[in-house]
Parts: C-alpha cells; sequence; structure tokens
C-alpha cells in the first residue's frame, strides 16, 4: 500500500488529536499519574520489542504490533484487557498481516513464557498466565476496537527514501534507532509517519553534526509539527535519567488498573444502561 | 480480559444474523468461503419500537470465510479490501466478527454476474449454434475495466494473484449497472519489498490455466507481469468462449509448481519460445528440467496467430495486436496495465463504455441459490473438494484455531473439482516451508537503555 498514505484508514481514521488521548485516558488518569501511565507503555513496548525479536520478526513488524498496542488503549482503559495479555496478540495479528507467515500458537505462547521468564522477571516473577485460547478471543476484541483497520504505515521506508534523497546515507543508522525509541511514546499515533522520519532524521543530523539545513529548508514541511516529535522523543530520553524501571516497574504494574472477571454490578442492569446508547443498528442486540 | 467490557462490547455488537437475511441463500462455494446473497432484514428503532424502518432493498454479497478465527488469507484480505477504493474493485462495505462461533463474516455489494459464467453463457450458445460470440463491443469495455481496476491495485503495489473469470464479478441491474468488479482479493498481498520470498509464504497460487510460464518454469517472487498473463488468457477467452490454455487437470500430482501439461499446453498455442525471445528463460529455476521434457521441433508450427485465427481473430487486428502484448513469453517484455489501457485497440471504434452492456438488455440469467443437497453431494468429485478445501482450512487458519497440530501442512495435494461444472480449474496445494529470517540490526534503539 505503499504511496496511498492520504487514502488510507491510517491517515483519515487513525491520526488522533493530543485531546483525544487525554479524553480517552481519564478513567486511567483517576488511578495512575500521567507519568506512570507512560512508564507502563514503556514497559509493554519493550516487551512488544523483546517478544518480536525472540520471534525473530522483523522491525516493521514489531512496529506495527506496538501501534495495534496504542490503538486500542487510546479507545479503552487499561483495564479493559491486560496488556500482558494484548501484547502478544498484537504480535500475532500484525504478523498475519505484513506477510511473515503464521506464527503458531504454541510458539508464540511457549515464547511469551520463556521471555517472561529470562528478560522480564523483574517485573512478572510468576509464569506467564495466557494460553493460546485467550489470545485468539482476544484477537477479535483487537481487530474489532481497531475498526479493521490493519495497514499501519511506518517511518521506515520514507526514512531510508530521505536518507537517500539528502546524500547523506551514514544518518540512516541513528534515525533509524530513534524511530524505534519513538514507539515507547505517542508519537505514532499523533503524527504521519513521514514527518516522524523528517524528525529522527534532524535529530541525527545535530548529533552527528551533519549540515542538513538546506535540505530541510527546501522540502516543504510543517517544522512545527517536526519540532513537536523532537521534543517527545528528547521527554523520553530525559525520563529516561532518572528513571530505573527495573526497581518501579512492579510498583507501578500492582497499581495498573485491571480486568475484573466478575462483574462489578448485575449483568442485567449492565445491559439495559449501556444498550441504550446504541444505534439503530444495534438494538437488535439488545432484545429486552 | 474484563467481564463489564465484554458484556459492554457484546451488548453493542450488531450481529450478521441480526441485520440480514442470508438463510437458504447461498449463491457460491469458493475455495476460502461460502458467499450468501444477503438483504437487509426490517429493523426497528430504538427510540420508537412501533415505528417499522423499512428495509433497504439493495442486495448484498456476505461471505462467510471458511474455517474459524482470522486466518492469514482473511486477515490480509480485510487489512486490504479497508484500504482499496476504486469503481472496479470490489467495496468492502463491513465486516462482522461472531465471538461466538468465531466466524469472520464480509459484507460486499452485490454483483449479479461473472465472466465465467458470461462466458459459460457464450459456450452453450456456441454449443446450440445460436449467437456465437460474446459481443466485440462488450469484450473490449470489460477488458478495459478489468486494466483498469488491475492498474489501480498495481500503482498501490498489489498484486491480485489469483485472476481468472470467476474472480471477475460484473455488476448487474442499478446504478453500476455493467460495471467490472475484481473480487477475491484473498491471495492479494503487498509486494514493495516483501519481508520474505512469496514463494514460501503461501502455495496456491494462480490456477493453472491463468499462469504465466515462468511461474510454471519455477519463479520464486511474483510480479505484475504474471497478473498481465493472467488479464491475456481471460481476453482470449472473451475473444473465443474457450479457456486459451486449457489442460487436463488429473495429473496435478506434485508440490513443484513445474507442471509439463500445462507448459505443453501453452507452447501448443504459442510456439516454443526461442532463446532470442525470451533470454532469461536460462535463468529459471526448472530450465533444465524444460530442456529435458521438451523438444522444441514439436511445437515449430504453433503460433498465436494460428490459434486465434481458428477463431476468426484475424493477425492484422488491433485486438489480437494487444492480445499478443499481453500474452509475452517473457515476463520482462509483457506489457504493463498502463500500456496496455493506452493501446489503440481502445482508440478504435467501438469505444470502451462504463456500462459494458451498453445499455442493451442483459441475456445472462441471474445467480441461482445453491441447495444443501447439492453442498452435501456424495459424488466423489465433491468429497475431493470438501477434502481439499478441509486441508486447505487447516493450512490458512492455522493459527485460527487452536486444536489442530502445528506446522502441519498438507503433503499431497488433492484434485478439485469446482461442482459448477468441468471449466472452473483445479488448484494444487502444496506445503510452503517457512524459513524464519533474522534480522537482529535493525532492532537496535539509539538510548542503550532501551
Ligand atoms: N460481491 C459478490 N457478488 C456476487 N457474487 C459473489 C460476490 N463475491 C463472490 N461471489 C460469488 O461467490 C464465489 C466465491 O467467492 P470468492 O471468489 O470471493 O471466494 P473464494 O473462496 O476466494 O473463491 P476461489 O478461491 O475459488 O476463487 C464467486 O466465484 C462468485 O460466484
Ligand atoms: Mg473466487
Amino acid at each position: 500500500m505503499a504511496g496511498n498514505f492520504w487514502q488510507s484508514s491510517h491517515c483519515q481514521q487513525w491520526l488522533l488529536d493530543p485531546s483525544d488521548l487525554v479524553r480517552e485516558r481519564q478513567v486511567d488518569f483517576a488511578v495512575v499519574t500521567e507519568e506512570d501511565y507512560q512508564k507502563l507503555f514503556i514497559f509493554f513496548s519493550n516487551f512488544i520489542q523483546v517478544l518480536g525479536e525472540h520471534l525473530k520478526l522483523k522491525q516493521q513488524v514489531i512496529a506495527t504490533a506496538t501501534v495495534y498496542f496504542k490503538r486500542f488503549y487510546a479507545r479503552n482503559s487499561l483495564k479493559c484487557i491486560d496488556p500482558l495479555l494484548l501484547a502478544p496478540t498484537c504480535i500475532l495479528l500484525a504478523s498475519k498481516v505484513e506477510e511473515f507467515g503464521v506464527i503458531s500458537n504454541n510458539r508464540l505462547i511457549t515464547t511469551c513464557q520463556s521471555v517472561v521468564k529470562s528478560k522480564f522477571s523483574y517485573a512478572y516473577p510468576q509464569e506467564f498466565p495466557y494460553r493460546a485460547n485467550h489470545i485468539l478471543e482476544c484477537e477479535f476484541y483487537l481487530l474489532e476496537n481497531m475498526d479493521c483497520c490493519l495497514v499501519v504505515y511506518q517511518p521506515y521506508r520514507p526514512l531510508v527514501q530521505f536518507v537517500q534523497d539528502i546524500g547523506q546515507e551514514d544518518l540512516l543508522g541513528l534515525s533509524w534507532k530513534i524511530v524505534n525509541d519513538s514507539l515507547r511514546t505517542d508519537i505514532s499515533l499523533l503524527y504521519p509517519p513521514y514527518q516522524i522520519a523528517l524528525a529522527a532524521m534532524q535529530m541525527a543530523c545535530v548529533v552527528l553534526q551533519k549540515d542538513g539545513k538546506n535540505w530541510f529548508a527546501e522540502i516543504a514541511v510543517d517544522t512545527d509539527k517536526i519540532q513537536e516529535i523532537t521534543r517527545q522523543i528528547l521527554a523520553l530520553y530525559d525520563l529516561y535519567k532518572t528513571y530505573d524501571e527495573k526497581k518501579e516497574i512492579q510498583g507501578l504494574l500492582a497499581k495498573m488498573p485491571k480486568p475484573k472477571s466478575q462483574p462489578s454490578r448485575p449483568p442485567s442492569s449492565a445491559q439495559s444502561q449501556d444498550g441504550i446508547q446504541g444505534t439503530n443498528d444495534q438494538s437488535m442486540g439488545v432484545n429486552n | 480480559m474484563d467481564y463489564d467490557f465484554k458484556v459492554r462490547t457484546s451488548v453493542e455488537r450488531t450481529k450478521v444474523e441480526d441485520l440480514f437475511e442470508y438463510e437458504g441463500r447461498k449463491i457460491g462455494r469458493g475455495t476460502y468461503g461460502h458467499v450468501y446473497k444477503a438483504k437487509r432484514k426490517e429493523t426497528f428503532a430504538t427510540s420508537d419500537i412501533n415505528k417499522l424502518i423499512s428495509a433497504d432493498q439493495k442486495e448484498y454479497a456476505l461471505k462467510q470465510i471458511e474455517g474459524t478465527g482470522l486466518s492469514m488469507s482473511a486477515c490480509r484480505e480485510i487489512a486490504l479490501l479497508r484500504e482499496l477504493k476504486h469503481p472496479n474493485v470490489i467495496n468492502l462495505q463491513r465486516v462482522f466478527l461472531s465471538h461466538t462461533d468465531r466466524k469472520v463474516w464480509l459484507l460486499f455489494d452485490y454483483a449479479e454476474h461473472d465472466l465465467w459464467h458470461i462466458i459459460k453463457f457464450h459456450r452453450a450458445a456456441k454449443a446450440n449454434k445460436k449467437a456465437v460470440y460474446t459481443p466485440k463491443a462488450m469484450v473490449k469495455s470489460l477488458l478495459y475495466q478489468i486494466l483498469d481496476g488491475i492498474h489501480y491495485l498495481h500503482s498501490n503495489w498489489i498484486l491480485h494473484r489469483d485472476l481468472k473469470p470467476a474472480n471477475i464479478l460484473v455488476m448487474g441491474e442499478g446504478i453500476e449497472r455493467g460495471r467490472v468488479k475484481i473480487a477475491d482479493m484473498g491471495f492479494a498481498r503487498l509486494f514493495n519489498s516483501p519481508l520474505k520470498p512469496l514463494a514460501d509464504l503461501d502455495p496456491v497460487v494462480v490456477t493453472f490455466w491463468y499462469r504465466a510460464p515462468e511461474l510454471l518454469l519455477g519463479a520464486r517472487h511474483y510480479t505484475k507481469a504474471i497478473d498481465i498473463w493472467a488479464i491475456g488468457c481471460i481476453f482470449a477467452e472473451l475473444l473465443t468462449s474457450e479457456p486459451i490454455f486449457h489442460c487436463r487437470q488429473e495429473d496435478i500430482k506434485t508440490s513443484n509448481p513445474y507442471h509439463h501439461d500445462q507448459l505443453d499446453r501453452i507452447f501448443n498455442v504459442m510456439g516454443f519460445p526461442h532463446d532470442k525471445d525470451w533470454e532469461d528463460i536460462k535463468k529459471m529455476p526448472e530450465h533444465p528440467t524444460l530442456l529435458k521434457d521438451f523438444k522444441r521441433n514439436n511445437y515449430q508450427t504453433c503460433s498465436l496467430m494460428k490459434y486465434m485465427d481458428r477463431y476468426k481473430i484475424k493477425a492484422d487486428t488491433k485486438a489480437f495486436h494487444l492480445l499478443s502484448k499481453l500474452l509475452m513469453m517473457d515476463p520482462t517484455k509483457r506489457f504493463t496495465s498502463e500500456a496496455a489501457m493506452a493501446d489503440p485497440y481502445f482508440q478504435e471504434d467501438p469505444l470502451p463504455t462504463s456500462d459494458v452492456f451498453a445499455g442493451c438488455p442483459i441475456p445472462y440469467p441471474k445467480r441461482e441459490f445453491l441447495s444443501d443437497e447439492e453442498q452435501d453431494d456424495k459424488s466423489d468429485s465433491s468429497k475431493q473438494q470438501q477434502q481439499q478445501q478441509q486441508q486447505q482450512q487447516q493450512h490458512a487458519s492455522q493459527s485460527g484455531s487452536s486444536n489442530h497440530s502445528h506446522g502441519h501442512h498438507p503433503q499431497h495435494p488433492v484434485q478439485q473439482n469446482n461442482m459448477q461444472g468441468g471449466m472452473h480449474p483445479n488448484y494444487s496445494n502444496h506445503p510452503g516451508h517457512p524459513q524464519q529470517q533474522s534480522h537482529p540490526q535493525q532492532n537496535n534503539s539509539f538510548n542503550q537503555r532501551f
């Protein structure tokens, strides 16, 4: 689907406004602070990254899985689905869409178990609790909540093009890594991938002391947006200066809003209350 | 997963059976699903239970994807169709996920006709010595719209890979009367820098009759040119009402892409390619087998010109000229969809029309409902078909249902006879051998602490 970003579901439905995010997160912010919330997302982005690497997935697939993960929680509270369950589900769905070949359920679960044990025991001392049927159930919810928008545009392809265009191929390595880091922020929900690529490239220019000014001046681009992206990535690096995940994460996970397997109110009243908000199409489901 | 979340979403979720009437209205059974002709049920408005909303009378095609859960091909079909918008590509209206039985339903606009039925109609007419060939103007309009749709797909870096008459739909009466809709994108995939060789991934590709020679010679990567070859085959079939590379299907036994009889058929029509016509043929994986099995001398007298001449398509016509460009043996010399659309054939009278029937009455019968007996037919062919479908289902949805062993692929392709009749080509199904590749350097972070 290259070259068609402007007509894509990504562009038309999934470039959100920062205020959308704040509004949707109010439920969670009542339980954890904004900073805690961010730290939790850094943790789970890392989890997806490590899981993907253990499954030998390409970075493109991992990035897509991470965006799926963020899209779900951009519309839902952390309490709706345990992120530890949603993370491997995103990996599974992304690997099917990005045509990597199907990861078998067994392999996915076994990898989750071994990754949790070997890499994340500081956060989860217990075993990975989910089985294949949990993931398959979860996959339907994920797809439904993303409104079946599965094609995600990533900054990697435009990045490669820009680097070639500017004629400084040695920028690629560093800017690629910065793009990877941007997955730990909300950036992929807020900005089109080409802007993220440009911001990463500009940051790489600064770090490597390359002069890209003329090139950046020539391409017509919204510099305010590039600055916003840069600021968010720098904020991430700042946060990391004082944040010790190994120490804090168990506390954060304990605080995190969690799913309840029991109704919090009688199901009959829950049904009729929620049903009223439905549209015409949904009325048949109420059946009362 | 949260209990309240489940309850809330299940209340909000629209069920396909609440919204659509489709029972007993099955119109198609493909390899990857059942297709029903559906119409909206009458629904009540929430605000006023007494007020009936009269259901919209539009017809839809509702496809229940074979198997349970989200197979890879289902995922890809949803992912791509969700993004595509072109008048000549079938439009996905909506997806229904049925959580209880884990079925996936896709809702499309309903297309009354397809080229498989249209060609069948003309073939029958020809056999009865009635109106002979498909109207020339209609063939041109059909081809133009097929090319238009494929050009859209190709310029979005999507290959169809399963082009054949049954997958080219044509709209019946209504505002889109006589418009081509390319359907069945289950196999379609992005091919811009594929993450792995496509041949490894999805062993079931283009039906043999419409398979390009490079595929039969073991080409590992699919190209736009493979779709163009299939369009050339469809064009010829529209002109003559006969599948140009018709071939017995009985001896498809191997998981090998190499298929002797199909190649023999192609050479019998086209002649054996000279080295200068197709220089890279030497690089094809199965080239040694080709040299061993075939003798150029046996095809000395064959040519596309002779073949088409038998059907009164003369070599000096623009139609023939375009056909020969679409059916170039060398994929690098084959026309692109863009070049084909600019061909003089389309500038010559009669010009292509957006209603391929050009306002004339449509002689083709409407789709019939398939009865249940027909589906459960106990004949050998249908058993074989079911067997194959189960195997493919297993192959395609191995991630979708948890109860069968993984990593198991069907080892022996089983012949599939389509119940609609002998003209439907068969598939061979053979195991893929996914090879995982690692790309360790790509995953690093700049900040070493991640
Ligand atoms: N939109 C539609 N309108 C009317 N009929 C349709 C529509 N889509 C599909 N059909 C009918 O259903 C049949 C099967 O659909 P489709 O080709 O999408 O499924 P499939 O399982 O991928 O089939 P195959 O792989 O055998 O081509 C078609 O050949 C056609 O006859
Ligand atoms: Mg089909």
